[in-house]
């Protein structure tokens, strides 16, 4: 084959053009016509205004926004389909999880807690790698928030309105006064949790564990003495709660168990049954209760056969 | 005939003549795009040790806006691809082009233009990316303005070249000179496609066929622009430095065509995991496969060419980065066939093997072949040795340990976090899992943007070096 010039230049231009017409052509008359999805609904110009800010600053080179088959974390229970991004212009995907994908972060937590998020990530979260955007004007902070609380669309309205609904009840409980605020908190744990010990006696190994889990998920806004004064708290209302005063309040294990497990709703306080498993949260709740609280029923009636690996029985505290 | 005009053409490259005109600005094109290479790479690699460190240390540049690491990470890969790499790659391709045309540049006035263009437009890109001005299309976030002046420079670049071609004094076109022709046409095309040049204002499509032609458009990057630029300077600067001749014509013939039909094909492969039309996965995966073809086709050629003569290559140090540059290519390549099968792609896709992956192919492949480019090309214009082979040498080492290092660990870091999610631990969990290897990543960092600073001093210094050099 000659290789002349002509051949070169017209000969791979014209390959490309093909195969523009082929992976790009081809694929836009057909997707071009996806039909939006049952959660679909366009944005408002806030969110709009939002989507913007998270565009400038580069929030999609560590988020995601595409759940596939495959995927556990935050927002798997939808995977992700066509008709989500009908009008996303660019679409953003992402290429990389340095962080939780967000597609359906809207309504997993209250605006408050993204407030705090935002000025610090680690106010929240201890070991996040996430940089602080407290640069923002509050006038950007604001719309950037309301995109993340609609990501999800229909699905994140639904969580919005629980959020809304609850953080309404958690206010009025908390401005009640304590003994309200905590006797409400107990109120709305199924009886079953409230009647449960935690099943472990505390260990000293346990209260390590414990410990490492309070510090990686908990510190940042119930405070490393877990007075509910994290560098988090100034953000957050109602705020965190404050665990020395829970002594004699009947706290028991099941009851730290299932906060931490289900979170509340309308606070700050998350859910942590997608990160924490059940060993992990026993520890935290008793480490919690042995220091803090000062009042443990680890290992108290009733219990079952104890399992296999627990340590003898010394009195707990 | 075949035989015949191979036979002329390693002839001449192994004995081409000096141009006739001794002006001015002989090379004065070539000269500006090493610099730039070189100077530019100081400020990508610093760029890539900042976002480095700001992932181990969140807080170094707190509230900080413009070095947020959502800021950082783009104007570090743009930086790289087209402030070190492309430049690089192009200083070289000034030189030999004219050199295996027997003919002079047609214009080094448009040439210097062009650097001029070219070094403006970096400029801007990191002063409108500091300043959050992005349309958030990874590879094609520059503004509308910025696009527009890149696809004019690869134009120049193009319309410069070709001109040089119509009036060269050697009738046949050597391999090299039909890789640097497609790569500057085809990247003009592909970029102002690929940045939907006609929506000044998005630059984008809407929904999912925005994220089929954005990766069609990234993809291309690497495989219309770095790699045949690459494969040009290898096919010039392998058989000159081994003197010998080049392996085959019909190889060459092969890797260059089949890497445009092929290539082009392969963008879908960074959408397994997402709700587009199957049947361009498939076509996707199966182009990826079929990427061993024109890979290899290159690699026997170059590797073959180079048979029984390591000594000389050692002993040349713009050799020694070539070559290393395509073994570099022969392990990218090949994992990038297999990243693109869907059972492997369960646990690479969204970590950091991917960010592994891209450092061999962007610095171990194309890099390497631009520092060895540079290093080549510069005691061939300024007619003396470079100011400090140390140097050079040291540098070489310093990239290459920096270069598999990274690889290592971010090979690590990503199966890590690939395994772990698909155990159902959350992204949350694993960053303490990862710090380390995000620790040691910094610290080759620090190397990577040691050596572009070595590198440059080298490269000024020997371009201004009076009478004489040190040994």
């Amino acid at each position: 084959m000659k290789m002349t010039p002509l051949a070169v230049v017209i000969g791979s231009v014209l390959i490309l053009f093909t195969v523009v017409f082929v992976v790009v052509v081809l694929p836009f008359a057909h997707t071009s016509k996806t039909q939006p999805s049952e959660i679909f609904r366009s944005r408002t110009d806030l969110e709009a205004a939002g989507r913007q800010l998270y565009i400038a600053n580069g929030c999609v080179y560590c988020h995601t926004q595409s759940i596939r088959t495959i995927d556990w974390g935050l927002g798997a229970e939808r995977i992700a389909q066509a008709g989500d991004y009908v009008v996303d212009q660019p679409i953003l995907l992402g290429s990389q999880r340095t962080g939780p994908d967000l597609s359906q972060e809207g309504g997993e937590h209250p605006d408050d807690w993204h407030i705090a998020h935002f000025m610090n990530p680690r106010f929240t979260r201890p070991l996040s790698l996430m940089p602080a955007f407290g640069f923002l004007k509050e006038a950007d902070l604001k719309p950037l928030t309301q995109y993340v609380q609609s990501l999800g669309l229909k699905d994140a309205d639904h969580r919005m309105a629980r959020q809304v609904h609850w953080k309404t009840e958690a206010i009025k409980a908390y401005e009640a006064g304590p003994d309200a605020n905590v006797r409400w908190l107990s109120e709305n744990i199924p009886q079953g949790w409230r009647d449960l010990p935690n099943p472990y006696p505390t260990s000293e190994a346990g209260l390590a564990r414990g410990h490492k889990i309070y510090q990686d998920f908990c510190l940042g806004c119930h405070g490393p003495v877990g007075d509910g004064m994290g560098p988090a708290q100034p953000w957050i209302y109602p705020p965190p709660l404050n665990f020395t005063i829970l002594k004699n309040r009947e706290i028991s294990g099941g009851i730290l168990y299932y906060q931490i497990m289900n979170g509340i709703t309308g606070t700050a306080m998350p859910y942590f049954k997608r990160e924490l498993e059940s060993e992990k949260i026993w520890d935290v709740g008793n480490y919690v209760a042995v220091y803090f609280i000062d009042q443990s029923d680890a290992n108290a009636e009733p219990r079952g056969i104890d399992a296999a690996y627990e340590p003898k029985e010394e009195s707990a505290k | 005939m075949l035989i015949q005009e191979q036979t002329r053409q390693t002839e001449k490259i192994g004995n081409d003549q000096l141009p006739r005109d001794k002006g001015r600005l002989t090379y004065a094109t070539a000269k500006a795009f090493c610099l730039t290479s070189a100077l530019w790479m100081t400020v990508a690699t610093f760029y890539g040790l900042l976002g480095a460190t700001e992932l181990i240390a969140p807080d170094i540049t707190e509230n900080i806006g413009g070095v947020v690491f959502g800021r950082v990470r783009p104007i570090h890969v743009n930086l790289v691809l087209f402030g070190f790499v492309t430049p690089g790659l192009l200083g070289a391709a000034f030189y030999f082009i004219p050199r295996l045309l027997v003919t002079n540049l047609y214009s080094e006035r448009m040439g210097l233009f062009t650097a001029l263009l070219w070094n403006l437009a970096l400029v801007a890109l990191v002063v409108t990316l500091s300043m959050g001005l992005t349309q958030g299309r990874e590879y094609a976030e520059l503004v509308w303005p910025i696009d527009v002046a890149i696809v004019a420079a690869f134009g120049l670049v193009f319309f410069n070249f070709i001109m040089t071609v119509k009036q060269r004094q050697e009738p046949i076109l050597y391999v090299s000179v039909w890789y640097v022709l497609a790569a500057a046409i085809l990247t003009a095309c592909t970029y102002a496609l690929g940045n939907v040049v006609w929506r000044p204002n998005s630059g984008a499509l809407v929904g999912i066929p925005d994220a089929i032609l954005l990766w069609f458009y990234g993809h291309n990057i690497f495989g219309l622009l770095l790699t045949p630029l690459s494969a040009g300077v290898a096919y010039y600067v392998i058989p000159r430095v081994t003197r010998n001749p080049l392996y085959s014509h019909t190889l060459s013939l092969l890797g260059f065509w089949a890497l445009i039909v092929v290539y082009t094909h392969i963008g879908t492969h960074h959408l397994l995991q997402v709700p587009v039309p199957t049947w361009l996965k498939v076509v996707a995966i199966v182009d990826s496969i079929a990427m061993v073809i024109p890979v290899m086709a290159f690699l026997i050629n170059i590797w073959y060419t180079a048979k029984g003569k390591l000594g000389e290559i050692h002993a040349d140090i713009g050799g020694k980065f070539v070559f290393t540059g395509t073994i570099m290519y022969f392990f990218v390549s090949i994992q990038g066939s297999l990243m693109a099968l869907p059972d492997v792609q369960r646990v690479t896709h969204f970590n950091n093997w991917v960010i592994a992956h891209s450092h061999i192919g962007v610095l171990g492949f194309a890099g390497m072949i631009a520092l060895g480019g540079i290093y080549y090309v510069i005691p061939q214009i300024t007619g003396r040795p470079l100011f400090s082979r140390f140097l050079a040498d040291f540098q070489y080492w310093m990239v290459l340990i920096g270069m598999v290092g990274f690889t290592i660990v971010l090979t690590i870091a990503g199966l890590i976090q690939g395994n772990s999610w698909l155990n159902g631990e959350t992204v949350y969990r694993v960053l303490a899992e990862i710090h380390v290897y995000y620790v040691v990543r910094a610290g080759l960092g620090l190397l990577i943007f040691t050596s572009a600073l070595l590198g440059l001093y080298n490269i000024v210094r020997s371009m201004w070096a009076g009478s004489g050099a040190p040994s």
